[in-house]
C-alpha cells in the first residue's frame, strides 16, 4: 500500500459521518448519562447528613461526649452535638420539648421520646460500652490506655501461594470483569458498523465509483481503522466522564497496582481483535447486498464472537482453570480471554507471548483470506456470493 | 485518445460482448446506443476497471490502462450510487480528494460545478434528501470533480427535466472543448444526435455500426425520397414505383426502387414541387442496424 492519502481520507469519512449521525450521538450521550448516574447516585442519594442532638447529665458525661464526639467523626455524613444539662428533670424536659434527640444519665439511663434511628442507637451502645469498661478498668487499678494498647493486634499477615491477597483478587476479578464487557461491546459494536458499512457501499453501488479510484485494500482499512479510532474515542469520552463523576462523587475505586499495564496489554488485545473480527465481518459483509441479508450472514461469526465472550466471563470466575488456560492462546478466543487471566492471576510471560504470535498469525490469516473475498465480492452485486465460489475464482 | 480492441466478456453461458472495438480522439464525444443488455454497461465497466475482460484490450494514450491511468479517468456508473447521509458538497470534496486533489482545488471545483449544474443553494443538504433529479445531478458532478482527462457516463441523462439536460449538455461540450473524450450511452437518440461527434451502436455484444453522425447518415442516405405534388389527382401516390413509407396530403415518403424513374413517374402525374433523398434520423439508423 503505497499511498495512504486514500486510507485516511476513508477513515476520516467514516469517523466524521458516523461520529455525527443522530444515532451514534444518541447512543453516546445516553450511555454517558448511565454511568455518571451509576457512579453519581450514591452520591445523589446521600442527602444531607444525619443530624443528632444528645443530652448529657451527671457521671462520665465528659468521656461519653469525647466517644461520641470521635464517632460522628470518624463517620462521614453524621453531625452530632451534645448539650450538657444541669440535673435529670432538666434533661427531662429537653427531650420532651424536642431540644435533643435523647438523653444519658450517669451512663447508666437513657431518657427517650420515641425509638431513636438505628445509627444513633449503634453509636450510643458503643460509648457506652466504651465509658463504662474504662471506668470498671481504672477500678479494677488498670491503665485503660495500656490495656487498649495491648488488645490491638496485628491482623494475621496472609502468604498467598497464588501471589495475590485476597482483597487484591476481589479487585483483580473487578478489573477483569470490566475488561470483558468493555472488549466485547467495543469489538462487537464496531464491527457490526464496518459491516453495515460495507453492504452500505456495496448495495448502494459507490464501491463502483470508489474502486475506480482507490484500491479495495486500502478502502478496507480506512474503514477498519476509522471505526476502530471511533470505537476508542467513544470509550474514552465515557471513560473521562465515568473518572469525573467519581471523582465528584468520592467513589473513585480502588485499583490494582499495575492498573496501567493491563490496561495497556488490553489496548494491544483489543487492536488485534477489532482487526480480526472487523476484516472477517467486512469479508462476510461484501458477500451481500442487502441490509436485511447481513445478519443471517453474520450469524457464524458473531456466535464465534459470543462464544469467545461467553468464555471470557467464565474465566473471570476461574482464572486458573484448564479450560481459561489452553482457550487464552487459541486464537480469536485469545484476543478476549488473554488480557482477562492477566487481569486477574499472574500468567507466566512465554505463554503470554505464545497468545500474542498465534493471535499476530491468525490476523494476517484473515486479512489475507478476508481482503481476497472483499476484493472478490464487492463489486459482485446481486443474489449472495458464495465464499467458496469467490475463493476459486480467478 | 481511448481505444477499445476486441472486447469479449462471458457471464457464464451468456455472450455479454463478442469483440467490442471502438476509438475515441481527444475532444471527441461518443454516444454510445443499443438495446438494454446490448453490452454497453459491460463495456463502460470494463474500462473503468470494476470488471475483467475475458479478452480483447482497452488502452489509453497507446498505452494499457493501469491504476494510476485510470484515476484520472471519471466515472458516473449505470446504477447510481452516494452517501446518503453525506452533505452535497461534502461528498463533492471527498471523491475529488480520494482522486487525489488539493483541498482548495477541490472545493474550488466543486462550488463550480455545483454553480453549473444549479445544486448551489442545496449544498449543505444531506444526499438523501435531495430529489431524485438533483441527486441525479450530484451523480455527475462526481464523476466531473476531479476535472477528469476522459469521462466514461453510463447513461447521465437519464431522469434529468429538460433544463438540466442542458445544464449538463453545456459542461459536457466545455470538456470536449478542452480536449477531454467523453463517452457516454443513452437511450435519447434525438440527444445523441444532437451532442455526438461519434456514435456507435452496438447490439447483442457487437458493434454494428461505429462512425461520425454523417457516416452513419451516409449508409442509409439514399434510402428514402421525399416527393411533393401539386395538381395532381388523388391517388397519385399510389401510382410511383416504390413501396409507400407515409403520406400526407400532397406529400410522400416512400422508397424506390429507382429513383429516376420516380421523378419521371411524378412529372407525369402532376407539378413536381419537391424532390429529394431524406436525410435520416439517428432513430431510423438505430432501428435499420440493430434490426
Amino acid at each position: 500500500m503505497k499511498d495512504l492519502g486514500p486510507v485516511w481520507l476513508t477513515a476520516r469519512r467514516e469517523i466524521t459521518v458516523r461520529g455525527r449521525s443522530k444515532a451514534f450521538i444518541i447512543g453516546l450521550a445516553v450511555t454517558i448519562l448511565l454511568v455518571v448516574v451509576a457512579v453519581g447516585l450514591p452520591r445523589l442519594l446521600a442527602g444531607a447528613p444525619d443530624r443528632y442532638t444528645v443530652g448529657l447529665v451527671g457521671a462520665q458525661s465528659d468521656r461519653l461526649a469525647a466517644v461520641l464526639g470521635a464517632q460522628a467523626e470518624a463517620a462521614e455524613d453524621t453531625e452530632l452535638t451534645v448539650v450538657n444539662y444541669e440535673d435529670e428533670a432538666a434533661a427531662r424536659a429537653g427531650v420532651e420539648a424536642g431540644d435533643v434527640d435523647l438523653a444519658v444519665v450517669d451512663n447508666a439511663r437513657v431518657i427517650l421520646a420515641e425509638t431513636p434511628d438505628a445509627n444513633l442507637r449503634t453509636m450510643l451502645a458503643t460509648a457506652h460500652q466504651v465509658v463504662a469498661t474504662e471506668e470498671r478498668l481504672r477500678a479494677a487499678g488498670l491503665d485503660p490506655n495500656a490495656v487498649q494498647q495491648a488488645m490491638q493486634v496485628e491482623p494475621l499477615a496472609e502468604v498467598s501461594l497464588t501471589g495475590t491477597s485476597g482483597k487484591e483478587a476481589g479487585l483483580r476479578r473487578m478489573l477483569a470483569m470490566a475488561i470483558v464487557i468493555l472488549l466485547f461491546v467495543l469489538i462487537i459494536q464496531a464491527c457490526t458498523m464496518v459491516a453495515m458499512g460495507v453492504v452500505e457501499e456495496k448495495g448502494s453501488r459507490i464501491v463502483e465509483i470508489l474502486l475506480a479510484t482507490i484500491r479495495p485494500a486500502q478502502l478496507l482499512a480506512g474503514k477498519v481503522v476509522g471505526l476502530g479510532v471511533l470505537g476508542l474515542l467513544q470509550v474514552a469520552v465515557i471513560a473521562i466522564a465515568g473518572y469525573t463523576a467519581a471523582q465528584f462523587s468520592g467513589m473513585l475505586p480502588e485499583l490494582p497496582e499495575d492498573t496501567g499495564g493491563v490496561l495497556a496489554l488490553t489496548l494491544a488485545w483489543f487492536l488485534l481483535g477489532y482487526a480480526f473480527y472487523a476484516v472477517l465481518y467486512a469479508a462476510i459483509a461484501s458477500l451481500v447486498s442487502r441490509q436485511e441479508e447481513l445478519q443471517s450472514a453474520l450469524t457464524p461469526a458473531t456466535l464465534l464472537l459470543m462464544g469467545g465472550y461467553f468464555v471470557a466471563i467464565y474465566s473471570v470466575m476461574e482464572p486458573a482453570g484448564t479450560v481459561t488456560r489452553v482457550l487464552s492462546v487459541v486464537p480469536p478466543f485469545s484476543a478476549m480471554i488473554m488480557p482477562v487471566r492477566a487481569a486477574g492471576d499472574e500468567v507466566p510471560a512465554w505463554e503470554i507471548g505464545l497468545a500474542f504470535g498465534l493471535m499476530l498469525l491468525a490476523v494476517l490469516l484473515v486479512l489475507w483470506l478476508g481482503g481476497r473475498v472483499y476484493e472478490r465480492a464487492v463489486l459482485r452485486t446481486g443474489a449472495r456470493v458464495r465464499i467458496a465460489e469467490v475463493l476459486r475464482a480467478r | 485518445m481511448l481505444r477499445i480492441d476486441e472486447l469479449r466478456k462471458r457471464y457464464g453461458e451468456k455472450v455479454a460482448l463478442d469483440g467490442v472495438s471502438l476509438t475515441v480522439r481527444p475532444g471527441e464525444m461518443f454516444g454510445f446506443v443499443g438495446a438494454n443488455g446490448a453490452g454497453k454497461t459491460t463495456t463502460m465497466r470494463i474500462v473503468m476497471g470494476v470488471l475483467q475482460q475475458d479478452g480483447g484490450e482497452v488502452r489509453w494514450e497507446d498505452r494499457p490502462i493501469d491504476f494510476a491511468v485510470r484515476r484520472r479517468f471519471g466515472y458516473m456508473p449505470e446504477e447510481r450510487g452516494l452517501y446518503a447521509k453525506m452533505r452535497v458538497r461534502e461528498q463533492l470534496e471527498y471523491f475529488g480528494r480520494l482522486h487525489g486533489m488539493a483541498p482548495a482545488r477541490v472545493r474550488r471545483s466543486a462550488d463550480d460545478l455545483l454553480e453549473r449544474l444549479g445544486l448551489t443553494e442545496r449544498r449543505d443538504t444531506e444526499v438523501e434528501r435531495l430529489s431524485l433529479g438533483n441527486q441525479q445531478r450530484v451523480q455527475l458532478a462526481v464523476a466531473l470533480v476531479h476535472e477528469p482527462e476522459m469521462l466514461i457516463l453510463d447513461e447521465p441523462f437519464s431522469g434529468l427535466d429538460p433544463i438540466a439536460v442542458d445544464a449538463l449538455a453545456e459542461v459536457l461540450l466545455e470538456r470536449t472543448a478542452a480536449g477531454v473524450p467523453v463517452v457516454f450511452s443513452s437511450h435519447q437518440l434525438e440527444l445523441v444526435e444532437r451532442l455526438c461527434d461519434s456514435v456507435g451502436i452496438i447490439a447483442s455484444g457487437r458493434m454494428v455500426a461505429v462512425g461520425t453522425v454523417a457516416e452513419l447518415r451516409g449508409r442509409e442516405r439514399h434510402k428514402r425520397l421525399r416527393v411533393v405534388l401539386s395538381d395532381a389527382e388523388p391517388g397519385w401516390a399510389d401510382r410511383l414505383p416504390g413501396t409507400i413509407v407515409a403520406k400526407d396530403g400532397d406529400e410522400v415518403i416512400l422508397e424506390p426502387a429507382d429513383d429516376q424513374e420516380v421523378l419521371r413517374q411524378a412529372m407525369r402525374l402532376g407539378r413536381v414541387e419537391q424532390f429529394g433523398w431524406v436525410e435520416p434520423k439517428l432513430t431510423e439508423i438505430f432501428r435499420e442496424v440493430v434490426a
